[in-house]
């Protein structure tokens, strides 16, 4: 223990000298070796739920983005790591496959792995959770309404009548190609919560996202529901009260386009 | 021991020492934490460390003003039935109030744009064609209205607000169309009317 | 090196501990290895048996404190939603003068308003140039805009331009268009 101690004790007491002597060669050699720092603030949306009655306010970080990743993702997980763990946020992939990191970045809603950090300095970069959601703390939005949404669609292929060969429904290629743009649907929430009509009313209409996932079993060929699943759009909430804003594809981080999904599903009920 | 802490871990236990409360899986000491308001305090104790101590140029705290007036309608407190496996309800099919109405109002649109050129090619219209043009904003008008009804009073929220306010329409919209039954036979039309007051 | 960051992580996990093993880790001697499997680690909370019922309870209740993230305050003002607040707006004009006309004019004999097209046209050309270029602007503008941007819903409802850029495209070409149709109906 006592060596243990003192070679430790060695170690610490080094360690500055060595660091002062670095430093002065550096500053002989090259006087500017780095970077000028690009400070870039961030406004993020706070609340804790630990503290119910206080109000959500904003909460201003400064970071070098010379020391940052490019995007707004790096930036939030580098301000949680060292400037303040209490910041919460969702986060999985920091690749834009699972849709945890959907928020609203200088206001459009999109994913903050996606989303790159203007490198424009001057700007200020806000972060909110997505629109009109209930918050559960910081970022992160309660999402239950939307999965409840998301189930009452059934979002499963119904088929009843056995396989022609006994094995596996089969589909042509003209089948599947109807379902690209559809099924890459990552079930974000970025479009549902740029949505006025579902800001207003999403207790009943169901939403850009749970519509396009709609229209994707109503354009499978192999699905066998389609009437029972168009009849249970057929009323004047869950589907009509779109009304063509389409805030939902201008915003979509993934390049799909709901409103597109939604005007099909309208021409098919409709003629 | 205080040798062996990395400048990382510094900042932790300078922290965890302020607040009594670690931020590694260990306590420090004989501090238990068995009610949620002692972990209130806690936390509490750490932000106030974070914003008075620890880096305060890189971190500001502004109060946040989003609706600076009063909302009109504002959301209720969250209330949800059911867990998330239970799906949402799906209401009853009425098409009537679904595609048959949106099918509708599509065609009243859509009949909308030639008969508003035709006064602008030809002058004026017909008494027919004028009415029928009257007819047809009127229709378009009441479900216009009906969709601001719809969007902005939940008949959920305020029910009786809700059914004044569709009632109320139904018979404004009787109202108006007797009143420009009145105009169209008493005067020289929608059309003309709009021209010469136009060209007043 | 490696050696001894581990030996610093198990002192680091045992002083956190309880500060007595030490000494009894120092009076040992061991290695610091051979100690790692008795420092067991506990959490700062104490945790209770909870029901499903009287955990959903809790949730629900935390549900009632949230707030309501903002939304029409600070989304970016973009030319999908401004245009379609707009075509709502002005709909809600026109329909409402109409509305407002069309019921004045019912009631008119009752009051004694003169509502009727002549006396009406007689009024407006009373007014000087300016207001009245001014109030032609300001019912054309909402007549026109109103009137493209319907055609623009009615090509989306038949499921064309729904790409990004001609959403874009068509809601400036849309803009301008209203914008010169109405000042040219107003200098008219």
């Amino acid at each position: 223990m006592a060596s243990l101690r003192t070679t430790s004790r060695l170690f610490a007491s080094a360690r500055p000298a060595f660091r002062t002597q670095m430093r002065t060669m550096a500053s002989v050699s090259t006087p500017a070796a780095e970077p000028e720092p690009r400070t870039k603030t961030f406004h993020i949306y706070r609340w804790n739920p630990d503290e119910p009655t206080s109000k959500p306010h904003m909460q201003t970080y400064t970071l070098d983005l010379n020391k940052t990743g490019p995007m707004v993702l790096d930036a939030l997980i580098r301000i949680k790591n060292e400037l303040d763990p209490t910041l919460t946020f969702r986060r999985s992939c920091r690749e834009g496959i699972c849709g945890s990191c959907a928020m609203n970045i200088n206001g459009t809603n999109t994913l903050a792995c996606l989303c790159r950090i203007p490198t424009d300095t001057t700007q200020e970069t806000k972060i909110y959770p997505l629109p009109h959601t209930y918050v559960v703390k910081d970022i992160v939005p309660d999402l239950t309404q939307f999965y409840k949404q998301y189930k009452s669609i059934k979002p499963y292929l119904q088929h009843s009548t056995p396989a022609p060969n006994g094995k596996e429904y089969l589909q042509s290629k003209e089948d599947r190609r109807k379902l690209d743009g559809l099924y890459e649907c990552i079930l974000c929430a970025c479009c549902s919560t740029s949505c006025p009509s579902y800001w207003w009313n999403s207790e009943e209409y169901l939403g850009p996202a749970i519509l396009l996932q709609s229209y994707r079993w109503l354009a499978d060929s192999r699905d066998e529901k389609k009437e029972e699943r168009k009849a249970a759009l057929d009323n004047s909430m869950s589907l009509y009260r779109c009304h063509t804003i389409l805030n939902c594809s201008r915003t979509c981080p993934k390049g799909l386009n709901p409103g597109l999904a939604i005007a099909e599903i309208k021409k098919e009920l409709a003629f | 021991m205080a040798s062996f802490v990395r400048p990382a871990l510094l900042r932790q236990t300078g922290l965890a020492s302020a607040s009594t409360r670690a931020f590694s899986t260990k306590l420090a000491a004989g501090v238990s934490h068995s009610k949620p308001a002692a972990s209130v305090l806690s936390r509490q104790a750490v932000r106030s460390a974070f914003a008075k101590d620890a880096l305060p140029s890189s971190m500001r705290v502004a109060a946040f003003h989003a609706g600076g007036r009063q909302q009109i309608l504002p959301p209720l407190p969250q209330s949800i039935h059911g867990t998330v496996n239970d799906a949402a309800p799906v209401p009853p099919s009425d098409p009537s109030h679904g595609s048959y109405h949106w099918t509708f109002e599509r065609l009243i649109s859509a009949s909308l744009i030639p008969l508003t050129i035709a006064p602008f090619a030809s002058g004026s219209l017909n008494p027919m064609t004028d009415a029928i043009l009257c007819g047809a904003i009127l229709i378009h008008s009441h479900i216009g209205f009906e969709a601001l009804v719809i969007d902005y009073i939940p008949s959920k929220r305020l029910p009786k607000i809700r059914l004044l306010f569709w009632w109320g329409l139904r018979a404004a919209t009787v109202l108006v169309g007797v009143g420009l039954y009145e105009f169209e036979t008493n005067d020289v039309g929608v059309t003309e009317a709009i021209k010469r007051i136009w060209t007043a | 090196m490696l050696a001894q960051r581990a030996t610093q992580q198990s002192l680091r996990r045992l002083a956190a501990g309880q500060p007595s093993m030490i000494a009894q880790y120092a009076m040992k001697k061991s290695f610091a290895p051979a100690a790692i499997g008795a420092s067991i680690q506990t959490r700062p909370v104490a945790t209770q048996k909870m029901t499903p019922e009287s955990s959903y309870q809790i949730l629900v209740e935390q549900r009632k404190h949230r707030p309501t993230s903002p939304h029409l305050a600070i989304y970016k003002p973009q030319i999908p939603w401004i245009l379609s607040g707009l075509n709502r707006i002005t709909g809600s004009v026109l329909s409402g003068g109409f509305y407002i006309f069309g019921s004045a004019y019912l009631v008119s004999p009752l009051f004694g308003w003169h509502l009727d097209s002549a006396s009406m046209a007689a009024a407006f050309a009373s007014w000087p140039v300016a207001l009245k270029v001014l109030t032609k602007f300001a019912v054309a503008f909402p007549f026109t805009f109103h009137s493209i941007n319907g055609v623009r819903h009615l090509v989306w409802d038949l499921g064309k331009a729904f790409k990004n850029d001609a959403v874009i495209k068509t809601g400036w070409a849309v803009v301008g268009l209203s914008v010169s149709s109405a000042l040219a109906l107003a200098l008219y």
